[in-house]
Parts: C-alpha cells; sequence; structure tokens
C-alpha cells in the first residue's frame, strides 16, 4: 500500500514543475499550459488527502475532495478558454506571443 | 502491484512534464502535456476516484489540450522561443517552494489523516454525483455561472473589431 506521502510528493513535484514553467518559459501559451499543470498536481493531492482522511463522522467519508477536483477542472477549463482567446488577440494585435514583450501592460 | 504501477505512471507524468517545460516546439510540448496527464489519470484509477480519471482524460487530455494545439497550430508558433528559459532567481525560488512543500508532506499531517491506511472511498460516478448535488449545490451551480460567463467572454474578446 502506497503511503499518502508518496502521493504528496508526486503532486509536490508537479507543481514546482509548473511554477518554474510559469516563471521560465516566455511563451504566452507555455506559460498558460504551466498553470494547468500546477492545477493538476494540486489536483492530484486533493484525490490522494481524499483517500486517507479520517472519518470525522460515524456514517464515514464521502468523496467530497473529487468532488473539489470536479471544480478545478471546470475552473481551469474556463481559464484555459479566456487566457487562449486573450493570447490569440495580443498576437493579432501586436505579432508576439512572447510575455517580455508585453511588459507595458504592467505599470 | 500497486507500488509498481504508482511509481511507472508517476515517474512518465514528472519526466513527461519536464519535457512539456524544455521542449523548443510547443506543439511537442502540449503532446508531451497529454502523456503527463494521462499518467495522472492512471494516478487516479490507483486512488479509486474512477470518475475523476475519466473526466481527466476527456475533458483535460481531450478538450482542453485540443484547445491549446489548435490555438498553437493557428498562431503557427514557430519562431516564437528562440530565446529560450529565463533561469537565474527562479529556479532557486521554485526549488525553495519544493522544499517547503516536501517538508510538510513528509512532516506531521495532523490527526484528520491516517498516512497510511486508506479509507475505502470510492470515486464511483453515483458517489460523486450524490455528494456533488447534495453538499455542493451552491458551488456547483457557481460553476455552471462561471462557465457561461467564460463563453461569453470568449465570444467578446475573439470578435474581430471589438467596439473599436
Amino acid at each position: 500500500m502506497i503511503p499518502l506521502e508518496h502521493y504528496l510528493i508526486l503532486s509536490g513535484m508537479l507543481f514546482t514543475l509548473g511554477l518554474c514553467g510559469v516563471m521560465m518559459r516566455r511563451n504566452v501559451i507555455l506559460v498558460l499550459m504551466s498553470v494547468e499543470i500546477m492545477l493538476n498536481g494540486a489536483n492530484v493531492a486533493l484525490v490522494a488527502f481524499n483517500k486517507y482522511i479520517v472519518a470525522a463522522s460515524p456514517d464515514g467519508v464521502g468523496p467530497d475532495g473529487q468532488v473539489f477536483v470536479f471544480f478545478t477542472i471546470a475552473v481551469a477549463a474556463a481559464e484555459a478558454a479566456v487566457a487562449l482567446v486573450i493570447a490569440m488577440a495580443l498576437f493579432r494585435r501586436l505579432d508576439t506571443v512572447n510575455v517580455d514583450d508585453v511588459a507595458n501592460l504592467r505599470w | 502491484m500497486e507500488a509498481l504501477l504508482f511509481y511507472v505512471f508517476g515517474g512518465v507524468a514528472v519526466l513527461a512534464t519536464m519535457l512539456t517545460l524544455t521542449v523548443k516546439n510547443p506543439v511537442y510540448s502540449s503532446l508531451w502535456m497529454i502523456l503527463s496527464f494521462a499518467a495522472t489519470a492512471a494516478i487516479f484509477v490507483l486512488l479509486d476516484a474512477f470518475l475523476i480519471a475519466t473526466v481527466e482524460v476527456l475533458v483535460y487530455a481531450g478538450a482542453i489540450m485540443v484547445l491549446f494545439l489548435f490555438v498553437i497550430m493557428m498562431i503557427n508558433l514557430r519562431a516564437e522561443e528562440a530565446e529560450g528559459l529565463r533561469w537565474s532567481p527562479f529556479a532557486l525560488l521554485a526549488a525553495g517552494t519544493f522544499l517547503v512543500m516536501l517538508g510538510r508532506a513528509v512532516g506531521d499531517l495532523g490527526p484528520a489523516v491516517n498516512a497510511d491506511q486508506p479509507n475505502g472511498v470510492v470515486g464511483t460516478p453515483g458517489a460523486i454525483a450524490e455528494t456533488l448535488f447534495t453538499g455542493y449545490v451552491i458551488p456547483f451551480e457557481a460553476v455552471s455561472a462561471l462557465l457561461l460567463a467564460a463563453v461569453l467572454g470568449t465570444v467578446v474578446l475573439s470578435r474581430r473589431k471589438a467596439a473599436a
């Protein structure tokens, strides 16, 4: 039986890799994909905790953590759609998808 | 057997994610990411989250990645990404984050979890639907409103001459 820690370490690895991608890639689309990877890492932790949590009530535990993952996936889908259309608008206007070239939105 | 499957699929997930972030061509990136999501779906199966595993394949590896591939091919990224990665302090920051998470994961997780003994929750469609439509009706409706807002936002943003 695999202990909870191993799932959490896997989840942390996926999350950290996504974080690296967000900070190190310069292509807007790759940055978005890295955000999806971070969400996916968090999903692994949610499902793993759901499996190992101790029942607080006598009627046992339900799949609440898995329901949270449902919501995460729905939010990720909405986020991907809106962010990708923003990336496309960016490409149409400025002819670039490099995040360093659109830093004039910062201030 | 179960441990072997976990390490195989976990390793595949991590390796595919690394390749996603390091390959130059964005099309290859998204293909590696599909593999990463497929391996994560297998991890969900090992955790008895069958419906979540299915949704992961259908929605993440299917719908979302098709969306990404579609946009990548539509704006034809090829000459981009010649600049390479941005290293410097960010790698250290990420490493620090990982160390903190690692410390939390192997440290004391509190009385709410029993890290060695799974509790037998099985994520069948019926069980998930029951939880979703009894305890989480309001968040469910909120998410449907969010998706509607996202659809409307996408339509508005993708019009060519949007009020300009």
